[in-house]
């Protein structure tokens, strides 16, 4: 028995809907029950929509709890990341234009080796790194933070991949025009990335910003904590209200759905460029 | 490709510089580390009081430590469903937004992918919420079935709250990939295939599975590997309770380095947790190459 091509389709919409409802759901719970009451959140009977709008947790998050200091962790997730984002491009870039265009002795074998650190996962690493740090004495620095969130030999493995796929012609003529090397790679190569680049961007942003063990392991003084790590303590810590704990998520969520919306495509981009063409 | 007149090698020794600041970084923040781990699972040290050479005295006390057994087998437990399940489900919807009869792809593929941007930390947040006894999820099973778990409390139950954050959190991530795939699949394959008279499921078997090969080894693997040092969920939902039922190994190391300042220990249970990920990796890769998944 054959099912019509109309029956087959409807079955999908409504398959695929659910599945689409499912996953947009929580986040969609979040922002609705951030702006309930206390005595709203849980009440039995449920109530889906707040039965008054309450917007005042988003300003209790900032003023009500002097143990915790919300802009100064946001201000701090947005240096971490930033920087940790452009050294990462700059590693990538770097090594990865340096792995596909130069054919120098052991090209083949360092990059074997930095492409093998994937199969470091960081939580095996957390308790020698954090001694190293430590000695060098960037416990409680933004450098103890970023140095090592910028470094993934996806970056490098995809950056390689990117310049793999352009062509030699490019360069070889701006070399006969007499241009040196590093000036080829800022004025050609580069701009040849941008896409590449700004898929990167986005992936390992979204990395950096949401990384909790390091962060955890690293930060002590409350001037240096990240956004992550302060939610993750409010939430522990006291016996803080749903609302507030809801509000402080919806906070931190926002910066990365407002990028997704604006570079879905490269999202996107980053993933299938690391993930695929092995 | 033409080589040019001038000289070649010297010209190729620039390439040395371009990958320089990596190796140098790597060296030192991922590499020296990992070494480092070993050597450190030798010392019994709370950094403060100096180092202490104890041999062996850490990798026999682990052997016969229960907690680090239970929190190896949550971690294979948690990895091998998260990752069977991940996959699956991914898989499963990249074929259905690969379908001809739909459309708006773009738009149900952003829905999927959307708590991939999440902040997990908040996600941890929303979900031990929806979890609570009187929160949405219990709510609505009660209606729709009769019964709900106790979600958090019940240690038989909190490792699969956990793995479906998690599987709900990393599905659009491998569905972008299996799509991307899919992609990659000649049409003119499928075309004779259907000439041939070959149904759906053939179809899958024969043709897109073998294909997607590679794809999907490299899919699990990097699942494995994202997978198996989960620690956030667990941190921020359970605290790797109750009962110890999630206390995932990177959870362990976490307590036992930074909250009791049991570093030489801790090092130990590291090297444990890289080796076993590293032979499930390289078992993974052998299974591909060696064909045992698909033609």
């Amino acid at each position: 028995m054959r099912i019509t091509k109309t029956a087959q389709r409807t079955i999908l919409y409504v398959v695929v809907g659910f599945i689409g409802i499912v996953f947009v759901f929580p986040f969609f719970w979040m922002v609705l029950s951030s702006f309930k009451l206390n005595r709203d959140i849980l009440a039995i009977p449920l109530r889906f929509f707040p039965p008054e709008w309450n917007w005042t947790s988003y300003i209790r998050v900032f003023t009500a709890y002097p143990d915790f200091n919300f802009p100064r962790y946001i201000l701090n997730s947005f240096i971490v990341t930033i920087l940790a984002v452009l050294l990462c491009l700059f590693f990538s870039a770097t090594s990865g234009y340096g792995f596909a265009k130069y054919r120098f002795k052991g090209n083949g074998l360092l990059f074997t080796v930095v492409l093998a650190t994937i199969m470091i996962p960081f939580q095996a690493i957390v308790v020698p790194l954090f001694i190293l740090v430590r000695q060098m004495g960037l416990q409680n620095s933004y450098a103890g933070l970023i140095i090592p969130e910028s470094l993934t030999a996806f970056g490098v493995f995809m950056m390689r991949q990117f310049f793999y796929s352009i062509p030699d012609d490019f360069i070889e003529s701006a070399r006969i025009d007499g241009a040196n090397e590093y000036a080829i790679f800022g004025r050609i190569g580069l701009p040849m990335a941008n896409t590449a680049l700004l898929a990167l961007v986005v992936f390992h942003a979204q990395w950096v910003w949401n990384l909790l063990i390091w962060p955890l392991i690293l930060i002590s003084t409350p001037e240096m904590v990240v956004l992550a790590q302060g939610i993750a303590l409010f939430k522990g810590g006291y016996n803080t209200p749903y609302p507030e704990q809801l509000a402080a998520g919806v906070i931190a969520c926002l910066p990365l759905v407002i990028l997704y919306l604006f570079l879905s495509k490269y999202f996107v981009q980053g993933i299938t460029m690391t993930g695929l063409k092995g | 490709m033409r080589k040019a007149s001038y000289s070649v090698t010297r010209l190729q020794r620039h390439g040395y510089v371009f990958i320089l600041p990596t190796l140098i970084f790597f060296s030192i923040f991922l590499i020296y580390p990992i070494i480092s781990a070993f050597r450190l699972s030798l010392f019994e040290w709370n950094l403060l009081a100096p180092k202490e050479f104890v041999g062996f005295k850490n990798i026999i006390k682990m052997a016969g430590d229960p907690r680090v057994l239970n929190s190896f087998l949550r971690t294979i437990h948690f990895s091998a469903v998260s990752v069977a399940a991940i996959n699956i489900l991914a898989f499963i919807f990249a074929l259905m937004l690969g379908s001809r009869l739909l459309r708006y792809k773009n738009f149900w593929q952003s829905l999927i992918f959307l708590p991939v941007v999440l902040s997990i930390v908040a996600v941890g947040v929303v979900w031990e919420f929806m979890y609570q006894g009187t929160g949405i999820l219990p709510i609505l099973l009660r209606k729709i079935i009769g019964v709900s778990p106790a979600w958090l409390t019940d240690t038989r139950v909190a490792p699969y709250a956990v793995i479906i954050v998690y599987v709900w959190k990393s599905v659009g991530y491998y569905m972008v990939i299996y799509i991307a795939g899919l992609l990659n699949v000649p049409v003119s394959y499928f075309e004779a295939a259907r000439i041939d008279g070959a149904g759906f499921w053939a179809q899958l078997f024969y043709i897109t599975i073998p294909t997607l090969r590679n794809t999907i080894a490299l899919a699990m693997v990097s699942c494995i590997i994202f997978t198996f040092g989960q620690f956030s969920i667990q941190y921020v939902i359970t605290q790797g309770g109750p009962s110890r039922s999630t206390e995932v190994l990177s959870l362990l190391i976490f307590r036992e380095a930074f909250r009791l300042g049991k570093f030489g220990y801790a090092s130990g249970i590291s090297v444990l947790f890289f080796l076993t990920l590293l032979v499930f990796s390289l078992i993974q890769l052998r299974l591909f190459k060696s064909g045992a998944i698909g033609a």
